[in-house]
Protein backbone atom coordinates (compact mmCIF):
# COMPACT_ATOMS: atom_id res chain seq x y z
CA UNK A 1 0.00 0.00 0.00
CA UNK A 2 0.99 3.21 -1.18
CA UNK A 3 2.13 5.95 1.39
CA UNK A 4 -0.66 8.31 -0.32
CA UNK A 5 -3.55 5.35 0.02
CA UNK A 6 -2.34 5.10 3.95
CA UNK A 7 -3.17 9.01 3.89
CA UNK A 8 -6.28 8.92 2.40
CA UNK A 9 -7.83 6.33 4.61
CA UNK A 10 -6.20 7.73 7.58
CA UNK A 11 -7.12 11.45 7.13
CA UNK A 12 -10.64 9.96 6.63
CA UNK A 13 -10.74 8.99 9.86
CA UNK A 14 -9.06 12.11 10.92
CA UNK A 15 -11.89 13.95 9.06
CA UNK A 16 -14.74 11.94 11.15
CA UNK A 17 -12.92 12.86 14.28
CA UNK A 18 -12.26 16.35 14.06
CA UNK A 19 -15.68 16.89 12.38
CA UNK A 20 -17.03 15.45 15.54
CA UNK A 21 -14.93 17.62 17.79
CA UNK A 22 -15.98 20.83 15.99
CA UNK A 23 -19.86 19.76 16.25
CA UNK A 24 -18.83 19.55 20.11
CA UNK A 25 -17.57 22.43 20.28
CA UNK A 26 -20.72 24.06 18.73
CA UNK A 27 -22.91 22.83 21.36
CA UNK A 28 -20.37 24.12 23.65
CA UNK A 29 -21.07 27.86 22.36
CA UNK A 30 -24.54 27.26 22.16
CA UNK A 31 -24.76 26.24 25.44
CA UNK A 32 -21.91 28.96 26.82
CA UNK A 33 -24.50 32.05 24.90
CA UNK A 34 -27.65 30.62 26.47
CA UNK A 35 -25.63 30.80 29.93
CA UNK A 36 -24.39 34.02 29.23
CA UNK A 37 -27.83 35.01 28.73
CA UNK A 38 -29.47 33.41 31.71
CA UNK A 39 -26.56 34.71 34.00
CA UNK A 40 -25.43 31.05 34.74
CA UNK A 41 -21.86 32.60 34.74
CA UNK A 42 -20.53 29.61 36.33
CA UNK A 43 -20.80 27.40 33.41
CA UNK A 44 -18.79 29.53 31.00
CA UNK A 45 -15.27 28.68 32.41
CA UNK A 46 -15.51 25.09 31.72
CA UNK A 47 -17.07 25.05 28.52
CA UNK A 48 -14.00 27.24 27.03
CA UNK A 49 -11.49 25.33 28.81
CA UNK A 50 -13.07 21.81 26.96
CA UNK A 51 -13.56 23.28 23.64
CA UNK A 52 -9.73 24.89 24.05
CA UNK A 53 -8.60 21.11 24.27
CA UNK A 54 -10.55 20.14 21.52
CA UNK A 55 -8.94 22.78 19.52
CA UNK A 56 -5.81 21.42 20.73
CA UNK A 57 -6.39 18.00 20.09
CA UNK A 58 -7.54 19.18 16.68
CA UNK A 59 -4.36 21.66 15.82
CA UNK A 60 -2.03 18.40 17.24
CA UNK A 61 -4.31 16.23 14.40
CA UNK A 62 -3.21 18.94 11.52
CA UNK A 63 -0.25 19.26 12.21
CA UNK A 64 0.44 15.45 12.33
CA UNK A 65 -1.17 16.14 8.41
CA UNK A 66 1.33 18.41 7.72
CA UNK A 67 3.97 15.80 8.64
CA UNK A 68 2.50 13.36 6.69
CA UNK A 69 2.66 15.62 3.83
CA UNK A 70 6.32 16.41 3.98
CA UNK A 71 7.22 12.91 4.15
CA UNK A 72 4.62 11.99 1.58
CA UNK A 73 6.27 14.69 -0.79
CA UNK A 74 9.75 13.18 0.03
CA UNK A 75 8.60 9.67 -0.70
CA UNK B 1 12.84 20.45 -3.12
CA UNK B 2 12.99 21.87 -6.14
CA UNK B 3 9.59 22.28 -7.20
CA UNK B 4 10.58 23.60 -11.00
CA UNK B 5 9.30 22.50 -14.11
CA UNK B 6 9.01 22.68 -17.43
CA UNK B 7 7.62 25.91 -17.57
CA UNK B 8 10.75 27.25 -15.78
CA UNK B 9 12.76 25.97 -18.71
CA UNK B 10 14.14 23.02 -16.59
CA UNK B 11 13.73 20.22 -19.44
CA UNK B 12 16.62 18.15 -17.19
CA UNK B 13 14.00 18.45 -14.07
CA UNK B 14 10.85 17.64 -16.22
CA UNK B 15 10.59 13.91 -15.43
CA UNK B 16 11.07 13.99 -12.38
CA UNK B 17 9.36 16.85 -10.30
CA UNK B 18 6.05 17.56 -10.09
CA UNK B 19 4.97 21.35 -10.30
CA UNK B 20 3.07 22.79 -6.75
CA UNK B 21 -0.13 23.42 -8.51
CA UNK B 22 -0.33 20.02 -9.77
CA UNK B 23 0.00 18.37 -6.56
CA UNK B 24 -3.37 20.43 -5.59
CA UNK B 25 -5.32 18.82 -8.68
CA UNK B 26 -4.81 15.58 -8.87
CA UNK B 27 -6.19 13.41 -12.01
CA UNK B 28 -6.37 10.44 -9.97
CA UNK B 29 -9.38 9.39 -7.93
CA UNK B 30 -7.54 8.79 -4.96
CA UNK B 31 -5.21 11.78 -5.23
CA UNK B 32 -7.98 13.82 -5.30
CA UNK B 33 -9.65 12.34 -2.12
CA UNK B 34 -6.31 12.50 -0.53
CA UNK B 35 -6.21 16.59 -0.87
CA UNK B 36 -9.86 17.40 -0.47
CA UNK B 37 -9.48 15.47 3.17
CA UNK B 38 -6.69 16.76 4.21
CA UNK B 39 -7.89 20.34 2.85
CA UNK B 40 -11.43 20.17 4.98
CA UNK B 41 -9.43 19.04 8.07
CA UNK B 42 -7.36 22.31 7.56
CA UNK B 43 -10.47 23.97 6.82
CA UNK B 44 -11.98 22.73 10.61
CA UNK B 45 -9.27 22.91 12.53
CA UNK B 46 -9.58 26.70 11.40
CA UNK B 47 -13.03 26.90 12.47
CA UNK B 48 -12.32 25.04 15.86
CA UNK B 49 -10.01 27.64 16.53
CA UNK B 50 -12.87 30.24 16.33
CA UNK B 51 -15.46 28.17 18.25
CA UNK B 52 -13.03 28.35 20.97
CA UNK B 53 -12.72 31.73 20.64
CA UNK B 54 -15.83 32.35 20.92
CA UNK B 55 -16.27 30.53 23.98
CA UNK B 56 -13.65 32.64 25.39
CA UNK B 57 -15.40 35.70 24.51
CA UNK B 58 -18.53 34.27 26.28
CA UNK B 59 -16.25 34.68 29.07
CA UNK B 60 -15.13 38.06 28.62
CA UNK B 61 -18.58 39.58 28.08
CA UNK B 62 -19.65 37.75 31.19
CA UNK B 63 -17.07 39.68 33.11
CA UNK B 64 -17.50 43.05 31.42
CA UNK B 65 -21.33 42.95 31.88
CA UNK B 66 -21.61 42.39 35.65
CA UNK B 67 -18.18 44.00 36.70
CA UNK B 68 -18.35 46.30 39.56
CA UNK B 69 -21.84 45.05 40.24
CA UNK B 70 -23.59 43.56 43.73
CA UNK B 71 -23.37 47.28 44.99
CA UNK B 72 -26.41 48.14 47.55
CA UNK B 73 -28.93 49.92 45.98
CA UNK B 74 -31.99 51.24 47.34
CA UNK B 75 -35.23 50.10 45.39
CA UNK B 76 -38.35 51.72 46.98
CA UNK B 77 -40.28 51.84 50.20
CA UNK B 78 -41.79 48.60 51.59
CA UNK B 79 -45.16 50.28 52.12
CA UNK B 80 -45.61 51.43 48.57
CA UNK B 81 -44.51 47.79 47.97
CA UNK B 82 -47.56 46.53 50.21
CA UNK B 83 -50.10 48.90 48.34
CA UNK B 84 -49.03 47.75 44.94
CA UNK B 85 -48.45 43.81 45.27
CA UNK B 86 -45.00 43.83 43.47
CA UNK B 87 -42.59 46.72 42.51
CA UNK B 88 -40.21 46.92 39.62
CA UNK B 89 -36.87 47.78 39.71
CA UNK B 90 -33.13 47.38 38.08
CA UNK B 91 -30.36 45.72 40.15
CA UNK B 92 -27.33 45.28 39.36
CA UNK B 93 -26.90 47.30 36.62
CA UNK B 94 -29.81 49.12 35.07
CA UNK B 95 -30.14 47.08 31.87
CA UNK B 96 -30.82 44.19 34.19
CA UNK B 97 -34.81 44.84 34.80
CA UNK B 98 -35.93 43.46 38.27
CA UNK B 99 -39.48 42.51 40.20
CA UNK B 100 -39.84 42.87 44.21
CA UNK B 101 -43.10 40.89 45.51
CA UNK B 102 -44.86 41.25 48.58
CA UNK B 103 -45.71 37.57 49.46
CA UNK B 104 -49.17 36.57 50.88
CA UNK B 105 -47.38 35.34 54.34
CA UNK B 106 -45.91 38.84 54.37
CA UNK B 107 -42.11 37.95 53.16
CA UNK B 108 -41.03 40.51 50.44
CA UNK B 109 -39.03 38.46 47.73
CA UNK B 110 -37.36 39.84 44.54
CA UNK B 111 -36.23 37.96 41.40
CA UNK B 112 -34.64 38.74 37.80
CA UNK B 113 -37.62 39.78 36.06
CA UNK B 114 -35.61 38.00 32.64
CA UNK B 115 -37.56 34.38 31.91
CA UNK B 116 -35.10 31.73 31.96
CA UNK B 117 -36.83 30.65 28.77
CA UNK B 118 -36.20 33.35 25.87
CA UNK B 119 -35.74 36.72 28.22
CA UNK B 120 -38.91 37.87 28.36
CA UNK B 121 -40.25 40.07 31.25
CA UNK B 122 -41.89 38.13 34.15
CA UNK B 123 -44.86 39.46 35.81
CA UNK B 124 -46.79 39.04 39.18
CA UNK B 125 -50.06 37.52 38.95
CA UNK B 126 -51.43 37.15 41.99
CA UNK B 127 -54.89 35.00 41.27
CA UNK B 128 -51.59 32.30 40.30
CA UNK B 129 -49.56 33.44 43.13
CA UNK B 130 -46.63 33.31 41.26
CA UNK B 131 -44.77 35.18 38.23
CA UNK B 132 -46.22 34.68 34.94
CA UNK B 133 -44.64 35.36 31.53
CA UNK B 134 -47.10 36.06 29.13
CA UNK B 135 -44.59 35.34 26.03
CA UNK B 136 -45.09 31.56 26.66
CA UNK B 137 -46.82 30.85 29.44
CA UNK B 138 -44.74 30.18 31.73
CA UNK B 139 -45.48 29.80 35.36
CA UNK B 140 -42.96 30.77 38.36
CA UNK B 141 -43.63 29.58 42.25
CA UNK B 142 -42.76 33.02 44.65
CA UNK B 143 -39.68 30.61 45.31
CA UNK B 144 -38.68 31.59 41.92
CA UNK B 145 -39.11 27.80 40.90
CA UNK B 146 -40.38 27.02 37.33
CA UNK B 147 -43.70 25.29 37.97
CA UNK B 148 -45.74 25.89 34.64
CA UNK B 149 -44.78 26.62 30.76
CA UNK B 150 -41.31 26.26 28.70
CA UNK B 151 -38.94 27.38 31.64
CA UNK B 152 -36.58 24.47 33.23
CA UNK B 153 -34.52 27.27 34.71
CA UNK B 154 -35.42 29.35 38.26
CA UNK B 155 -34.94 32.84 37.94
CA UNK B 156 -32.02 34.48 39.40
CA UNK B 157 -33.11 35.42 43.15
CA UNK B 158 -31.70 39.20 44.33
CA UNK B 159 -31.25 39.23 47.93
CA UNK B 160 -32.65 42.25 49.77
CA UNK B 161 -32.39 43.81 52.79
CA UNK B 162 -34.90 46.17 54.62
CA UNK B 163 -33.55 48.97 56.93
CA UNK B 164 -36.87 50.10 58.75
CA UNK B 165 -39.30 51.33 55.53
CA UNK B 166 -36.81 51.13 53.00
CA UNK B 167 -35.90 48.60 50.55
CA UNK B 168 -31.73 47.65 49.64
CA UNK B 169 -30.91 44.84 46.72
CA UNK B 170 -27.89 43.80 48.14
CA UNK B 171 -26.92 41.02 45.60
CA UNK B 172 -27.24 38.47 43.60
CA UNK B 173 -27.85 34.56 44.73
CA UNK B 174 -25.46 32.67 42.23
CA UNK B 175 -26.62 30.58 39.67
Amino acid sequence: MSLRRQGTTLFSAMLAFVGAAVVLQLWLLTVSMEALLSGAYKTLIPAATGSTVLLLINAGLLRYVFRFDRDAHGE
Amino acid sequence: MNTLDEEDGCAGCKATVTPKWRQDFPIEWEGDHYVSRREMVKFLTLGSLLLASANWVTVVASRLLHRGSYVNRYIGSASALDQAGSMLFRYPTDGDPCIAIRTPEGKVVAYSQVCTHLSCAVVYDKAENGLFCPCHHGLFNLAGQPIAGPPTRPLPRVQLEQRGDQLFAVGMEAL
